[in-house]
Order: structure tokens, then C-alpha cells, then sequence
């Protein structure tokens, strides 16, 4: 017995000495960990389990354990919540479907132009880029006056010309073009810095070579720059997808979600926006209901963020 | 890659906020020369459809001139104290008490309200109050009752009384209100009730904000009207004839506050949104349904279709709308100054056979402290709320029309124009039953009148019927979890 003892001890030993433990790693990510634990995980969870309650928090005498009852509710056609949760869902996909292409070309084209040797470049970089640092209120607001329907730039200028002037704010589908147009606006400027840093790194080598071997230009930006820039592409594509998910401020001061549409709920209302209405705007909110909604739209988005990932490693 | 990112960055971003300044300069310009419209600013009148959440009035903004040359100084009229007048005095002990007091009033009404509690400070030199405006209100309220740092008196809407004293936020003040000496027979009696909660009171009445007629006296002189219309026939006429002379004659919206001017006309038919306990939605009544057929005619005849929230608005200030019905809170923004005809704001016509008027109402609460209530700031709340009330004539020149009785009746609100005028509407101001989370059934109401007014709906009764079930489906929800009476309060 003692010696199988011992044995053991040495084999042990002798693990410990070729692989000794060593605090020094987790010590650097410390830091993060602790905020990632404090600000990410505990709300994770928190929010999880709020999920499975009727939540108040200003009523914590009414704050009970409901199990799968909120996503229950979800799921029942029929029930209050369904009619407007899912039509706020199929809002935001619609806004993701139109946005996120014109969100990744549109950048794309401005980066290429603009990585050429054209004279005031950094200019145009800093134009395309400027409507980047206004908030949500004011690039809201700015489109507003232009699309609204009394005496508002846009109509102006159609009914000058002699088309048609929709009401850009309380009918559908004009209302998303509205939304998408000031959305595209604002935001194309960040995708076309991060396309434009990666342009800057594909080695000039490249291009020369297949000069040399007549390729044209626009074989050089398809068999060159596309395959080069894919890396960042899968980037830019899931934190576009994310960011146009989370839409909110715009359809908020632009079109408050109208026009209403039969069933219940706005035309315009992006789910994040009834999120907010059943956790906080109604008078008789619900957090727990509004956490079960947010976990659904959060497990679309990992989904949709996994199938982006296998897309475009199977391209590779 | 980040390393060339980074010097771009850092290059763009100081020449995009350069750039950014200029556009900024560029837009202020343009902006001025077509018509303006607040979109953010004012409070928020609260049976507003609930689905937008943030600010839902346009009330006018900081562009919006107030009437300034009117507006003298409480300190020159004000000479009665009526809170010391009556003899009401801090109990023994009680010394330079301070009084935090919160209201939702960032609009130009603001400063109004700030030189009423100036005036009360100097009169009442052992209370000393900071008022504290704030914008986005009811989410700041929540936070603070969160925190349990709510104020001491705070400004709260008649209908969000019953939801906040069920959610913790405000205690009942009957012995509060009973020590200021206001009761029932100084109020129209909508108004007052509004503040009793589960037979308690939770509130005391400061003003009442009604559905307001603004019309274009050019418009309406050239086609050959010359006094504003006050019923039906006369309404519909002015309406027509105005068109008739290639204006629109009554412009009407597919948003807020389209569901308000149904719920006007509903009362004015003889219906109710609700039973008296407010358990079921009474809308899809006959007379709902009348006043929807009404609206949608009216919009037919004499305004554009689909219009989004504020256009009837814009479209009245650039000249081209004969009357529209929106708050008392727009009298400066598309009167006066604000517009470059004779805009004028008057009380709503009576279409149907009873006098009816949607309004909102502006209340003081005493919010719940954790730490239990301080006697002498209680008396000191009482005091603070009669002086407010009694010299409400103030704030009635910041476009509010006073609840008291007393004050409306004064020979000084009756000089002020136009409010003395639209005065007399708030005698059949309705508000919902005092019951909590009411407001969340108006929801499915905007859902129903929204939808017919833009023509995705064209079965009315139908439309109205749908959102009555569904409001009856939220109403048993929110009875459920509110129960009968407020539980955190002893």
C-alpha cells in the first residue's frame, strides 16, 4: 500500500513539475474579467432569471416566479403580447434586410474611391465620415424636416420635378425608406473608415502583379481586394447586423412607430422599441416580460451571427 | 491595419468636426425659412399614445416666443398671499423647513412656474423650496423611487395618479389635503375625483390643459365667417367654406392626438372609454362609432389623408389649414408671434349633444419617503400647494387654464387672452377612472383610430370592437397584478 502510495505521489509529482500551475496569466485578464463579471455576466443571468418572473421593481411584493409562462406568452397567438412582439420582430428584420446591404456596398464603393490618388481625399474622407459623430436626436431630426409632409425638402423638390410625394412618415413602405435613407446617411461613414484601413493594408505588390499578367480592374477588385478584405467583411457584416437590430432612436423621433397597423402596434416600431414599452413606458410594465422578449431577440441574433461565421468560413 | 486606422482617425476626426460645425451653421439657416414645429420639449399629456414612450407632445420648444409682453411679474400683481392670508402657519418647532418640489415642465411654462415659487419663497420666509425641472420625467421619478430619493412635492397627471400611488410612488394625503382647506367645491368635480385612489386622495388639482381650437382668422374672415364656429352646424359650415376656397378647412392627423379628438367627440356623443369601474372599454359604443364615421367624413371632406403627427400643425402655420384641434400647450407656438396671420386659439366646438373636452390635469403628490413622513415638511406641503393653487393666475399666463374655481372666476384670469376664453371648456373635461396602468388600454384605442383614419381599416365598428376586447383582456391583466388597493402604503 505504501508503495502504490508513493508511486502515485511521484506521478503526480512529476505532472506537477512539467506543467506547473501558473497564477500569472489570470492575473493580466483580471482586471477585464471583474468588469466583464460585474457589467456583463451578473445582468446576463440576472436577466435571465428575470425572464422566468412577473418583474416590477417598483413592486417587489408583486414580483413572482412564472417559470416559461412570459415565453409561453410569446408563443401563443392569440395572447396580448403576441400580435405586437412579433410584428415589432418582423419590423426590425425587414430594417435589417434593407439596411445592412446598402450598409456594407455603399461603404465599400466610397473606400475604393477613396483609396485612390484623388486630390482632396482626406476631405472627402472627412465628409463621408462627419454625419458618424452626430447623435441619433439630431441626424432624427435633420431628416425629419426633410421628409415631413408639409413643405419638407423632399416633397419640394419631387413635386418640382413632377413624381409623386409619398408621405414619407406615416405610410408604409415609405416610412422604412425614410428610415433607412437617414439611417445610411449617419452611418456609413464608420464602415468606410474600417474598409478603408483594410484597403491601405493590402501590399501594393499585389495590383503590379497582376498588371503585369493583364488583369482588368475590375478582375484586380474581385479576385484582389474582395478576397483580401474578407476578413473585415465578416466584421463589418455581423456588427452592421447587430447594430441594425438594435435600431431605435430613429423610427423613435421620426415616425414614433406609426402608422398603426391592425392587430396592434406600429408600422415602424423596431422590437427594441417594445421592449421598452413593456419594460418601462407602460404604467403597469412588466420587466420580466420585456426580459423574455430581449433574450428571444438575443438568441436570433447569436443565430444569425453563427450562420454569418460557417457562410463565410466555407468561403475560405 | 490599426496603426493607419488610427492616424486616420484621429485626422478625420478633427476635420469631421470642423465639418460637422459648419453643416450644423448650414441647417440652422435652412431650417428657419420653412415652418417650425417643436418636436421635443414641453411635458407630456399623458393619455398621449402610449407606443412612442419618450416625449409624445410638441409642445412649443425653445424657439417658441412666450407671451413675454403680457407676462408681468407675479411680484407686481400677486399682492395677495392667500397662504398666509388664510392663516395657515408651520406647527411649533418647525423652522426654516426645505421643500424639494419636481415637475415636468421644461417647456416655456417653466420659468412661470419658477417665478410662483420665487414669490412663495419670499412670502413665506420659513420654507425655503428648490424646484427642480426636469425633462424625460417619469423615468426620473421611477429612478428616484428606486433610490428613495423622490422629492418632497412633485407635479404628476391626473390619469398616472392611480399607477403611481399602486407602484409605491405617492402616499395618500388626506389629512394634507384636508389642512390646505381646498375640497371638492372649488374644482369642477372630473377634476377633483381624479385624485382619489381606492377612497383615498392622493392629489391635489393645480391646472387643467384641454383640446384647444386653433383657427386661422384670415382664413376664416375671407370666407366669409367672421365669428368662430361653437357647434356642429356652424362648425361644419366654417369647415367647407374654407375648403371651398382651396384651403383645407379642418386638418387632421393619422397620430396623436387624433385618438383624443375621438375620445372628445365619444363624450360629446354620450359615450364613455370605460364602466364606471373602469373594468371594460365602453368605446365601441354607438356613439364611438359615430364619432369615428364623424372624423373620418371630416377628414374626407376637409383635410389631406395620412398625415404623420404634427403635420396638421406645420401645414397650419405655413397658412394653408383653416382650424385644428390640438392642446392648449400649442397657443404659443401657432398664435400670436408664432405665426405670420392671425392665428387665434379658442374652446372646441360641441359637435355632438353634450359638452365634452379632453384635457389633462396637473397635480401635486406628496411622494413616499422610506424613511417615514417629516411632520413639518407636511405642513409645509400643504401651505406650498394652497399658495399654488390660489395664485395659479401665474401660471395660467404660461398658457394653463387653473382648475381652482376661484381663480377661473377672478376678474385677473379673466382679463388674460385667450385663455379666459377656452376657459369655460374645462367644465366638461373627462379624465379616465382612477384605477392603475388605465392608461395602458388607450394603446389599443390608438390602434383602432389610427388605423381607420389611414384607411388600413374600413370597418369601424369592427376596428373599435377589437381594441374594446383587447383593452378588456389588458384591464383584467393589469387588475391581476395591481389588486384592489395600494399595497406598500400602511
Amino acid at each position: 500500500m505504501a508503495t502504490i502510495a508513493r508511486e502515485g505521489e511521484a506521478v503526480v509529482g512529476g505532472a506537477l513539475g512539467r506543467k506547473k500551475f501558473n497564477w500569472t496569466p489570470y492575473f493580466f485578464v483580471l482586471p477585464h474579467l471583474i468588469f466583464f463579471a460585474v457589467f456583463l455576466g451578473y445582468p446576463f443571468f440576472r436577466g435571465l432569471y428575470m425572464s422566468f418572473t412577473q418583474y416590477d421593481y417598483l413592486r417587489p411584493e408583486a414580483t413572482k416566479f412564472v417559470g416559461f409562462h412570459n415565453y409561453v406568452r410569446l408563443f401563443t397567438p392569440g395572447d396580448l403580447t403576441f400580435n405586437v412582439f412579433w410584428n415589432s420582430m418582423w419590423n426590425t428584420v425587414q430594417f435589417v434586410l434593407y439596411s445592412v446591404p446598402l450598409l456594407v456596398v455603399i461603404p465599400l464603393g466610397l473606400a475604393v474611391l477613396l483609396n485612390t490618388k484623388l486630390p482632396g481625399r482626406n476631405f472627402f474622407r472627412a465628409v463621408y465620415f462627419s454625419p458618424w459623430v452626430l447623435s441619433v436626436a439630431v441626424i432624427s431630426l435633420l431628416w425629419w424636416w426633410i421628409f415631413q409632409s408639409q413643405g419638407g425638402l423632399m416633397n419640394h423638390y419631387l413635386d418640382q420635378i413632377g413624381l409623386e410625394t409619398p408621405r414619407w412618415l406615416s405610410t408604409l413602405p415609405a416610412a422604412w425608406a425614410a428610415i433607412v435613407i437617414a439611417t445610411v446617411w449617419w452611418t456609413i461613414g464608420f464602415n468606410m473608415i474600417i474598409l478603408l484601413a483594410a484597403l491601405q493594408d493590402i501590399p501594393g505588390e499585389l495590383y503590379e502583379a497582376g498588371q503585369i499578367d493583364g488583369a482588368t480592374g475590375a478582375q484586380a477588385f474581385f479576385r484582389i481586394t474582395l478576397p483580401l478584405l474578407q476578413p473585415v467583411m465578416v466584421f463589418i457584416i455581423i456588427t452592421t447586423i447587430i447594430a441594425s437590430f438594435n435600431l431605435f432612436g430613429q423610427p423613435l423621433l421620426m415616425t414614433r412607430g406609426d402608422p398603426r397597423v391592425a392587430g396592434g402596434g406600429g408600422g415602424t416600431e423596431p422590437v427594441m422599441m417594445r421592449i421598452y414599452q413593456e419594460g418601462f413606458a407602460n404604467s403597469a410594465p412588466d420587466q420580466g416580460l420585456a426580459a423574455a422578449m430581449s433574450f428571444i431577440v438575443a438568441a436570433i441574433m447569436i443565430v444569425v451571427s453563427i450562420v454569418n461565421f460557417r457562410l463565410f468560413r466555407q468561403a475560405d | 491595419m490599426w496603426s493607419k486606422a488610427r492616424k486616420n482617425l484621429s485626422l478625420l476626426a478633427i476635420t469631421s468636426i470642423l465639418c460637422t460645425m459648419l453643416a450644423a451653421c448650414g441647417d440652422t439657416g435652412g431650417g428657419a425659412s420653412t415652418a417650425t414645429t417643436g418636436q421635443t420639449g414641453g411635458d407630456q399629456p399623458t393619455t398621449a399614445p402610449t407606443t412612442a414612450g419618450a416625449t409624445e407632445t410638441t409642445a412649443p420648444a425653445g424657439e417658441a416666443t412666450t407671451p413675454a409682453g403680457e407676462a408681468t411679474t407675479p411680484a407686481g400683481e400677486a399682492t395677495t398671499p392667500a397662504g398666509e392670508g388664510d392663516g395657515m402657519t408651520l406647527p411649533e418647532g418647525c423652522t426654516n423647513v426645505e421643500l424639494s418640489y419636481w415637475n415636468p415642465f421644461t417647456g416655456p411654462d417653466g420659468p412661470f412656474m419658477g417665478q410662483m415659487v420665487e414669490q412663495f419663497n419670499t412670502d413665506n420666509p420659513t420654507i425655503k423650496t428648490t424646484m427642480t425641472t426636469q425633462a424625460d420625467y417619469y423615468t426620473q421619478i421611477q429612478t428616484a423611487a428606486a433610490s428613495d430619493t423622490l422629492p418632497d412635492v412633485a407635479i404628476i397627471h391626473v390619469d398616472q395618479v392611480p399607477t403611481w400611488a399602486f407602484r409605491n410612488v405617492l402616499r395618500p394625503i388626506d389629512e394634507v389635503a384636508t389642512a390646505t382647506g381646498l375640497s371638492e367645491a372649488d374644482y369642477p368635480e372630473a377634476v377633483w375625483n381624479g385624485g382619489m385612489v381606492a377612497g383615498k386622495r392622493y392629489s391635489i388639482p393645480l391646472d387643467i390643459h384641454p383640446m384647444t381650437m386653433f383657427y386661422n382668422a384670415d382664413l376664416l374672415t375671407a370666407a366669409g365667417i367672421s365669428a368662430p364656429p361653437t357647434n356642429r352646424e356652424e362648425f361644419e359650415a366654417a369647415a367647407q367654406a374654407i375648403t371651398d376656397k382651396g384651403q383645407k378647412g379642418f386638418m387632421l392627423t393619422a397620430g396623436f392626438p387624433i385618438q383624443q379628438i375621438f375620445s372628445m367627440l365619444l363624450y360629446q356623443n354620450g359615450g364613455s372609454w370605460f364602466n364606471e369601474d373602469g373594468t371594460k372599454a365602453t368605446w365601441n359604443s354607438e356613439a364611438g362609432v359615430e364619432a369615428l364615421t364623424w372624423l373620418k367624413e371630416a377628414q374626407t371632406k376637409w383635410s389631406e389623408p395620412n398625415l404623420e403627427v404634427d403635420a396638421e400643425l406645420a401645414a397650419f402655420k405655413a397658412g394653408g389649414a383653416g382650424m385644428i384641434w390640438n392642446g392648449i400647450w400649442q397657443t404659443t407656438n401657432v398664435t400670436g408671434e408664432g405665426v405670420s396671420f392671425k392665428g387665434v386659439a379658442t374652446s372646441v366646438p360641441q359637435i355632438g349633444d353634450n359638452p365634452g373636452t379632453w384635457a389633462g390635469s396637473h397635480q401635486f403628490t406628496l411622494p413616499v419617503h422610506k424613511s417615514g413622513n417629516d411632520e413639518c415638511k407636511d405642513a409645509a406641503a400643504a401651505i406650498f400647494i394652497k399658495y399654488m393653487v390660489d395664485n395659479s393666475t401665474t401660471w395660467a399666463q404660461a398658457g394653463q387654464i387653473p382648475a381652482s374655481n376661484t381663480v377661473r372666476e377672478s376678474a385677473e384670469f379673466q382679463a388674460l387672452d385667450p385663455q379666459a376664453s377656452i376657459a369655460p371648456s374645462v367644465e366638461g373635461a373627462f379624465f379616465p377612472p382612477a384605477v392603475p396602468g388605465i392608461t395602458d388600454a388607450f394603446q389599443y384605442l390608438d390602434t383602432a383610430v389610427g388605423t381607420v383614419m389611414s384607411g388600413k381599416e374600413t370597418d369601424i365598428k369592427k376596428a373599435l370592437d377589437d381594441a374594446a376586447t383587447q383593452a378588456d383582456q389588458k384591464l383584467a391583466e393589469n387588475k391581476a397584478t395591481f389588486g384592489d388597493a395600494p399595497s406598500g402604503t400602511p
